[in-house]
């Protein structure tokens, strides 16, 4: 009984990032993201949804030293406190460092970083080929 | 009588089954081959493979006719002033202390459990024959059978990136290379090819918030040069393996080299050791088949 139960969790996991990333490759990223039409507070939660599906699948996006999971910490925290600016802390060779950005970019940018991320895994499902030569890359 | 028969088709079906896990490998490592050396092999296709490179600098500072053997020095293969600091730098190697101290932990690292290295790694001139794929275990790369030996030992894991790690791969590479040893990557099971194939995957998928794959930079980029660098290209590019480069100050292994260009991609590096290094490295590995071990070695 156990077995079928742990199964069909896996089972419901499997199904459930699967799903996630089938969402995320309808999205319309200029306007899921824009947050003068939707908000920060929804921009925000859009990152919250689907930045741990990219974090399973290795994919996570990071800039300037920042994974997208710190920019949607700090975001959040900032728009919770209803700062202009966001002051994103991150670890740089072990070395504690921030960096400052409005509030509405940061988010902006956690938004698309987290369904880009994912849009780009099955972009590639469809690209990789083209790439490898002697198979899609003609020389 | 039958019997035999029967027992050497059995056994011929097994050989020729088992000589098939490598064949999409093969292939791909020919043609590999085929493509570099047919880019770098005049400068009458450089409007087709540089279109980007002044032509001047593809007349004065590249070296065309390049062969298989040759790309194991990377960008020094082809790029005329970089061989000529490169060769300038090896007159007084900066990783012999490397090779030194990585022999001294090879030869007088006693474990809790009273046995070394030795016992693990009888030969040392080992570095062409990883990663190999263990049953059970999956891709294990070099850093990975020296953190098993490790663990095994009663001991702590090292870091995959440097340090002590980076030490003992080079006196395992320096003595690989002067016992004349090639890289030598086998894929001899069904699961060997599928972790063959998901490197590949890995290797050739655009990723990170500037949607670069490693091949952008390293098949079809191999040649240009971003900023005053030549990229470097895939065919050779784990013979010279662990590396002192210029920008570290210090030796590091190709887990480390591999995070680097994530970072560069723009998406969190893959942790070193992690299923998806491996696979890449086994991948990569495979490509360089043939090849010489000739590592250490010096780069950017």
């Amino acid at each position: 009984m156990k077995k079928i139960v742990l199964a069909a969790v896996a089972f419901g996991v499997t199904l459930g990032s699967a799903n996630l990333l089938e969402e995320a490759v309808k999205l319309d990223v200029k306007k899921v993201c824009d947050v003068k039409t939707n908000g920060l507070e929804k921009v925000i939660g859009v990152a919250e949804k689907f930045n741990p599906e990219a974090i399973k699948l290795g994919v996570e996006f990071k800039r300037l030293g920042i994974r997208n999971r710190e920019y949607i910490k700090y975001t959040k925290e900032a728009i919770k406190k209803k700062q202009k600016e966001a002051v994103i802390k991150y670890k740089e060779k072990g070395k504690e460092k921030s960096q400052t950005f409005p509030t509405d970019y940061a988010a902006w940018r956690a938004c698309t970083f987290a369904i880009r991320a994912l849009q780009q895994v099955k972009e590639a499902e469809e690209t990789w080929r083209l790439a490898v030569p002697g198979d899609g890359f003609k020389f | 009588m039958k019997k035999i028969v029967i027992a050497s088709v059995v056994g011929s079906i097994a050989f020729l089954n088992g000589a098939n896990f490598n064949e999409e490998a093969e292939k791909d490592r020919k043609a590999l081959i085929a493509y570099f050396e047919k880019k770098f092999a005049d400068k009458k296709n450089a409007a087709l493979y540089f279109p980007y490179t002044p032509k001047e600098e593809l007349e004065n500072n590249f070296r065309w006719g390049i062969k298989w053997e040759e790309f194991r020095l990377g960008s020094y293969a082809f790029n005329k002033t970089g061989r000529a600091q490169y060769e300038e730098m090896n007159e007084f190697p900066p990783y012999e202390d490397n090779i030194e101290a990585g022999k001294e932990l090879y030869e007088k690292t006693k474990f809790k459990s009273g046995k070394s290295f030795k016992d693990c790694f009888p030969d040392p001139a080992i570095a062409g024959d990883y990663p190999k794929y263990i049953k059970g275990k999956g891709v294990v790369t070099l850093g990975g059978a020296i953190n098993n030996c490790l663990v095994e030992n009663g001991e702590k894991p090292w870091n995959m990136n440097k340090g002590k790690m980076a030490d003992l791969q080079a006196y395992f590479a320096a003595t690989s290379r002067e016992k004349g040893k090639k890289i030598n990557i086998v894929i001899d099971s069904k699961e060997a090819a599928e972790a063959y194939a998901r490197g590949k995957k890995a290797y050739y998928s655009q990723r990170g918030y500037l949607k670069l794959s490693c091949a952008t930079c390293h098949v079809q980029g191999a040649g240009q040069r971003v900023r005053n660098e030549y990229m470097s290209p895939l065919l050779g590019h784990v013979t010279h393996f662990p590396v002192y480069r210029l920008k570290w100050e210090a030796l590091g292994t190709l887990e480390r080299r591999v995070k680097g260009c994530n970072k560069d991609q723009g998406e969190t590096p893959h942790k070193p050791g992690s299923q998806w290094m491996n696979e890449l490295a086994y991948f990569m590995a495979y490509m360089s088949n043939g090849l010489p071990v000739d590592g250490p070695d010096i780069r950017k």
